[in-house]
Formats: C-alpha cells, structure tokens, sequence
C-alpha cells in the first residue's frame, strides 16, 4: 500500500525503502557525529546574537517598496483565487486539478522548503496580510483613524496555528484518503476548506490586528515562519540583510505555544509516513476492533487515523519532555517551563529533515505536473491548454532510486547535526559552567538520537 | 573531566546498542513482510530467473473479479533493466493504468491483456482499474 496517502491520490507513486546497509551507515554515523559535537563543543554561545548585515540600500528599496509588496500581493491573492476557482469548477481527480498540487505541494512544502534556505518568502505573498492590508488602508482613508483591535490573549500564543497546523494535514492525509483507494481529498473540498480557513483568517486579523495574527494565529504563516527561521535572509527596521544562519531561531519560541507547533510539525510528518508502514498493523488491528464494534467503514478509518495522528503527537511531545525532565536534573538548571520554552527551536531543523526526507521525492516529482499539465490546464478538463503544456507528463526518471536514498538519509543526518548545535549554544546560556552545560546535553543528544534513529527507521520499512 | 567522559561512554554504548537491535529489528520487518508475498500466487521474483517469464510462458497473471483483484492487491518486483510482463484478466471491462510508466490498455470483460516494456524506472508504482480507481496491483522496481 502507499507510504504517502497523499503521493497514493497525487502521483500514485511511492519511494523504495531504504536498504539496511544504508540504515545502518546512517545510524553509525549519527553517532559518531553526536560523540564529537559533545566532545568538541565550543564554549561560548554563536548563536544568540543575528550578526545582521544589509544588503545594498537599493536591492532592499527595490524589493520592499510599496509597488513591490503590493504586487507581490496580488500576485498571492490571484493565485488563491486560481486554485479556488479550479477546486470548485474542475474535475473531480485530484492528480489532474491545479487545486490539490497547488494548495498541498506547491505551497504547503515549497514555501517550507524555500523558508529555510531563504527565509520568510511566504510573507509578501500571503493573500490574506494583503486583503487585511489593503482593507487597513481603505478603513484609515475612509474613517481617518486606525482600525481599533481587540488585545490577543497573551497566554494563548501560537496554540491556534498548533492546532491549525494539525488540522490541515488531516484534512490532507486523514480526511482525503478514504479506504486506501487512490481517491485523496477532492479538489471541490479543498476549494471549500480554503474558502473557509479564508474567511475565518480574515476576521481574525480584523478582530486582533492583522501583524498580530499572522505571528501567532495564522497557520501557514506561523509554519513557514517557522522555518524561516534557519533561512539566510532577514527584514529588519525596513531593511533586508543577511543574518547569520539559524541565529533568530533562537528567539522563536518565546511565545506561548511554540513547543506546540514544532511538535506537531514532526508527529503529523511521523503519521504520514508510518500509517503505511511501520504503525500498519496497529492502525489496522484499531480499525478492525471498532468496526467488530459497529462503526462505520469510513467513520472507523477516520477515527483511527485521527487516533493515532494524535499518539504520535503525544509521542513526539513526550520524548521531548523527557529530555527536558532530564535537563531539569543537572545542577544550576532554570525551570522546567523556561526549558521546554528554551529548547523548542532545536527541533525545528529535524521538522525540516523529517519534511525533506518523506517529501523530497514527491515535490520534485509533482512540481513537474504543477509547472506543465496543471498550469496548462488548471481545470483538468482537457479543453485548455493556455502554454502549450497540457499534455507533458512527469518524468520519474529525473531521480534515481539511490539518489533519493542518499538526500533522505543526508536530510535526516544535517538536520540532527544543525538540532545538536542548537541545543549545545543553548545549553551554554542557560549553564554558566561549561561541564554541566554539556552534561544537559546528553539528555538533547538522546533525544535527537531518538528523532533521528526514529526517521531513518520509517525510512526503512517495508511498506508492502 | 574523567567522571564526564565515563558517563559520556557509557551512554555512547547504550545509544549503539540501540541504534544496532533498531537496525536490526528493522531488518526482521522488511523480511516478515517480504515473506507472504512469495506465497502469493501472483508475485514473481524474475531477478532470481529472468528468462523464465519468457521462456515458460509463466507470465504472472492478476486475476480481477467483480472489480477487484483476487487475493488482494498484486505484488510484481522486478529489477532496473529487466523485462517487465504480466497480465491482467478482468471480469469487468474497465482500463488498466500502470501510473509512473504511464501505459493504459483497455480489457473488456472476460478479456485478458498483457503488458510488456522494459523496467527503466525505479520505485513503487500504482496498477490500477482506471475507471474504479481500484488498485489491482503494486509494480516495484528496484534499483
């Protein structure tokens, strides 16, 4: 059956496992990494401070100038209306509407992938910051003050977009995929769900400013600023710069909620590419007891799902809290809450690795439907073809099977090196004496070990 | 100094035998899985004999009956480079789609057609009753 219920509707292709010398080499050489982070740790924090440089003044005029943002916009709200338009009124086949692939692959990993390298790009091109921006300016032409907003609730901080987060990919892999039948989330409900997350984004920026949510409330803001994080670039005082990598993330989790979102990052990506493997015999042994029990086929696999969706959120949660319970245990440490607040950041790079490693594939793969056929013929309906490319295919030979392996494998080994040396620069923070700093760090170095050894292992099995 | 490196090594140790018995567990999960499969009538190893689909005829066939595959979907594994054959026998007409190869024959019911090109892309791809979108069998190719 499918590793990805979504590449299962999408692509209707999966990627091989990785064999166990590979595995093995993996595993082997996260180890060996992590016995020299910890050996030959430096001894005083590189990270805390941005080490922010600008650009040449006129690079950062040009690409934040009004006309550019509010290009940059529209751009944004016409494609949103693109996609919408084709979930409504094209064909039902998810692989053949541009709404699927444009919503769940383009967006949903691109943006997450291009915020690493780059930081935020999602920003400028958020349609909703620029429907509430534009509305701000027609409300302060109109009425000539500023539009009044409630105070957001300090304490519920980045919970809404933890939870959205959550939301939209059951919507994508628990909701969609009905029985293991390569049907996937039609693109009239994604259309639908768009719409709606629309309407609902928009009053909130209303209600509580629109900076305001997007920081803390907007789901696809908050996830892509998440990796922004690590990414090179950076807007500061009006001005772009080159920051040093991975410095602000460092500062990201101090809202409430954030431990949240990063956590629910790595369980829904776990989900995804466990439900077929490695957790399908216990998602399957579920489903049998409740439907013994008289639930519904659908019903039974939903709830299943969703189930075990929010076990491998507890899952996550819970190996980070020991690590976190561990830390508290070392001589001079600051508070449990102040650790698990100041520690959730190192997990953003294996979020990263975790998306890289089931994605890769399938990104390269789709982006090639989404930049030909999809585009051409957005509606799928066989009776445009605005480009000329409507009847070009994805080449699956682009990417070797080995090729894949290695970027799976690769992903998952930076991503436990860039989470070590993290919580290393944190730890020197938090412990003044640089042998119980680096004593904490075991307990981080098990519970990298353990998110690493973990990805590899869904890499490796057999999904058949 | 001295005290840290210990615990430092004994933890190493841990984290290597923890790293070794998952390595190994792993393996056992991919060949308890792998076993069901050779009992199954219509999986074929043709990276054990190649010649044999051509030589004896012995084409695997996927049996479909009221639109769906009998005894479950379908396993057919082959290797990059050799010689993909296989059949489909429908009871139902309907066409059958090898995605990623992206080859379609239409079978009409009570049909049989057979599929016959060269596994020159790696990976697990979808055989599937197009119009059902019902999965009748899983091609993988190996590298």
């Amino acid at each position: 059956m499918s590793w990805l219920p979504l590449a299962h509707a999408l692509a209707s292709r999966q990627d091989l496992p990785v064999p166990a010398w590979l595995f093995a080499w993996g595993a082997s050489i996260v180890l060996i990494v992590s016995f020299f982070a910890l050996a030959a740790g430096w001894r005083k924090p590189r990270f805390e401070k941005e080490h922010w440089r600008p650009l040449g003044a006129g690079i950062s005029r040009a690409l934040l100038s009004r006309p550019a943002q509010a290009l940059c916009g529209l751009v944004g709200v016409f494609l949103l209306g693109v996609a919408v338009y084709a979930g409504l009124r094209g064909t039902e086949a998810p692989d053949r509407n541009f709404a699927t692939t444009f919503f769940f692959v383009t967006c949903w990993l691109g943006f997450a992938f291009f915020s690493a390298l780059l930081g935020d790009v999602f920003r400028p091109f958020n349609p909703w910051r620029a429907i509430a921006r534009t509305a701000g300016a027609g409300f302060r032409a109109i009425a000539g003050q500023r539009p009044a907003h409630l105070a957001y609730p300090e304490a519920l901080g980045r919970w809404p977009a933890a939870i959205g987060l959550m939301a939209v990919v059951w919507l994508e892999v628990v909701y969609g995929s009905t029985g293991g039948i390569a049907v996937g989330l039609d693109p009239a409900t994604v259309a639908t769900a768009a719409l709606v997350y629309s309407a609902y984004t928009l009053a909130m920026m209303g209600l509580f400013g629109t900076e305001e949510w997007c920081q803390r409330g907007e789901i696809f803001s908050v996830y892509f600023g998440m990796f922004s994080q690590l990414g090179w670039f950076g807007v500061k005082d009006g001005q772009l710069g080159r920051r040093r990598p991975l410095s602000v993330a460092t500062h990201w989790a101090t809202l409430p909620g954030s431990a949240a979102v990063v956590i629910a990052s790595i369980a829904t990506t776990s989900f995804d590419g466990a439900s077929e493997g490695a957790f399908k015999d216990w998602i399957e042994s579920t489903f049998d007891w409740l439907v013994d029990r008289g639930v519904g086929l659908l019903a039974a696999q939903r709830l299943t799902d969703t189930i075990f969706m929010l076990l491998c959120f507890g899952g996550v949660a819970l190996v980070y809290m020991l690590g976190v319970r561990g830390m508290r245990t070392i001589r001079g440490a600051p508070s449990l809450a102040k650790l698990r607040v100041g520690f959730a950041h190192t997990l953003i790079p294996i979020a990263l690795a975790y998306l890289v490693a089931h994605y890769f594939s399938f990104f390269v793969f789709q982006e090639q439907a989404q930049f030909t056929y999809l585009l051409s013929d957005p509606l799928g309906t066989a009776s445009t073809d605005l480009f000329g490319t409507a009847s070009a295919g994805v080449d699956y030979k682009v990417l070797s099977a080995n090729a894949i392996w290695y970027v799976q494998v690769g992903a998952l080994v930076v991503g436990h090196v860039i989470g070590l040396t993290l919580a290393h620069d944190r730890a020197l923070v938090y412990w003044p004496n640089y042998r119980e700093a680096s004593r904490s760090q075991y307990w981080m170095l098990a519970v990298m070990v353990a998110f690493t050894c973990f990805g590899l292992y869904l890499l490796s099995v057999s999904n058949g | 100094m001295r005290h840290a490196s210990k615990l430092l090594l004994t933890l190493l140790v841990l984290l290597a035998a923890t790293a070794l018995s998952a390595c190994g567990s792993s393996d056992e999960s991919t060949e308890t899985s792998a076993a069901p499969d050779s009992t199954t009538t219509t999986t074929t190893k043709p990276s054990d004999k190649p010649e044999s689909a051509s030589m004896g005829g012995k084409v695997p066939t996927v049996v479909v009956r009221e639109g769906e595959p009998v005894g479950g979907i379908a396993e057919l594994e082959y290797d990059a480079g050799d010689q993909i054959r296989f059949e489909v026998t429908s009871d139902v007409a309907d066409e059958v789609h090898v995605h990623g190869y992206d080859l379609s024959e239409e079978v009409k019911a009570g049909g049989t057609v057979s599929f016959d090109f060269p596994a020159e892309i790696e990976g697990i791809f979808e055989v599937e009753l197009e119009g059902r979108a019902e999965q009748i069998a899983e091609l993988q190719v190996n590298p």
